[in-house]
């Protein structure tokens, strides 16, 4: 299951609020996003004309994935398995 | 701008990926000049004409991004969101953690803006701050989840809510007398109910025996009726 291309909201730790088409993601979780733009635009004029970015993966707070795109069972069973083997 | 400061330009001992000329440097919406921008791995570097300048830490380089917004009246640009305040009075930035002011709880937000007169420089700009950016992960947490493939030794970590699994000798050594002799007698039983018979696929031989037999694996289903009737009740 993957969400490239697909639209997702990035909440920065800062509370800015970037929605734009998911291009990438590393092992840090850093992200690429296209087409942006941001929920708040009077605080951060200067982003209005941006169209692409690259988010430092330790400043997210949240990625909103879009529902009807995710396989909720999937998602949930394969946390629960990644969080026994951290036990062990 | 007093936190303009005076420092030689990065080389290649600071893996510098790139220098872009004749780049205008903009702060929270002021111009600081025209200079040259240094993309290096070890921090994002921009001095002007004579010499002055000031460096960014990858850590705190929130996110970047390309503004191709030609009706912008800077025209395109890479645009740089920093956390962390950079005071005009003060001589350095000043990290969140150092803010001595009242919105302590509030994140400090700089935006720079670096604006070449090479447009079609922006691209190359942009990954390879991308690049430089996957250099500085942040370090990692006590509880983090990459384990680089290394097996987690449960015996020599000692977790109590784990079970363990004896060893055949360590099992052997615990035994008291009466489990001394519970074994004995149960392995005496094996041997003799496989070697009285039956030959046919499926049942273990007498070579078989041996090679599985480590006084620790009993086989539960009994081969022959009755088996364990004389067995001792186990309170």
């Amino acid at each position: 299951m993957s969400l490239v291309g697909k639209d997702v909201v990035v909440e920065l730790k800062n509370d800015l609020s970037i929605c734009g088409t998911l291009h990438s993601v590393d092992q840090y979780l850093n992200i690429k996003l296209t087409d942006i733009s941001v929920t708040d635009p009077e605080k951060y004029p200067h982003m209005l004309s941006v169209k692409n970015c690259f988010i430092r993966g330790s400043v997210v707070r949240y990625v909103q994935l879009p529902a009807d795109e995710v396989d909720t069972q999937l998602l949930q069973d394969a946390a629960r398995k990644e969080a026994l083997q951290q036990k062990q | 701008m007093s936190f303009l400061k005076s420092f030689p330009p990065p080389g290649p001992a600071e893996g510098l990926l790139r220098q872009q000329p004749d780049t205008e440097a903009v702060l929270n919406g002021k111009g600081l000049g025209t200079g040259t921008l240094y993309i290096a791995e070890s921090r994002l570097s921009w001095l002007d004409g004579s010499g002055l300048g000031f460096s960014l830490e990858y850590p705190t380089i929130s996110l970047h991004a390309l503004s191709r917004d030609r009706s912008d009246c800077l025209g395109e640009h890479l645009y740089v969101m920093v956390n962390a305040k950079f005071e005009e009075e003060s001589k350095e930035p000043v990290a969140d953690e150092e803010e001595e002011d009242s919105d302590d709880d509030v994140e400090p937000i700089t935006e720079f803006r670096f604006v070449p007169s090479d447009k079609s420089a922006l691209e190359a700009m942009f990954t390879a701050m991308c690049e430089c950016q996957a250099l500085h992960p942040d370090p990692e947490d006590e509880d983090s989840d990459d384990y680089d493939g290394e097996e987690y030794d449960v015996e020599a970590h000692g977790q109590g809510d784990i079970p363990t699994f004896y060893t055949y000798e360590e099992g052997l050594s615990h035994l008291t007398a009466e489990g001394q002799a519970t074994l004995e007698r149960l392995e005496g039983m094996l041997s003799q109910s496989v070697s009285s018979q039956y030959n046919m696929a499926g049942v273990r031989t007498e070579d078989s025996i041996r090679d599985y037999e480590d006084g620790m694996e009993v086989d539960t289903t009994p081969t022959v009726a009755g088996q364990f009737e004389d067995a001792d009740v186990d309170h």
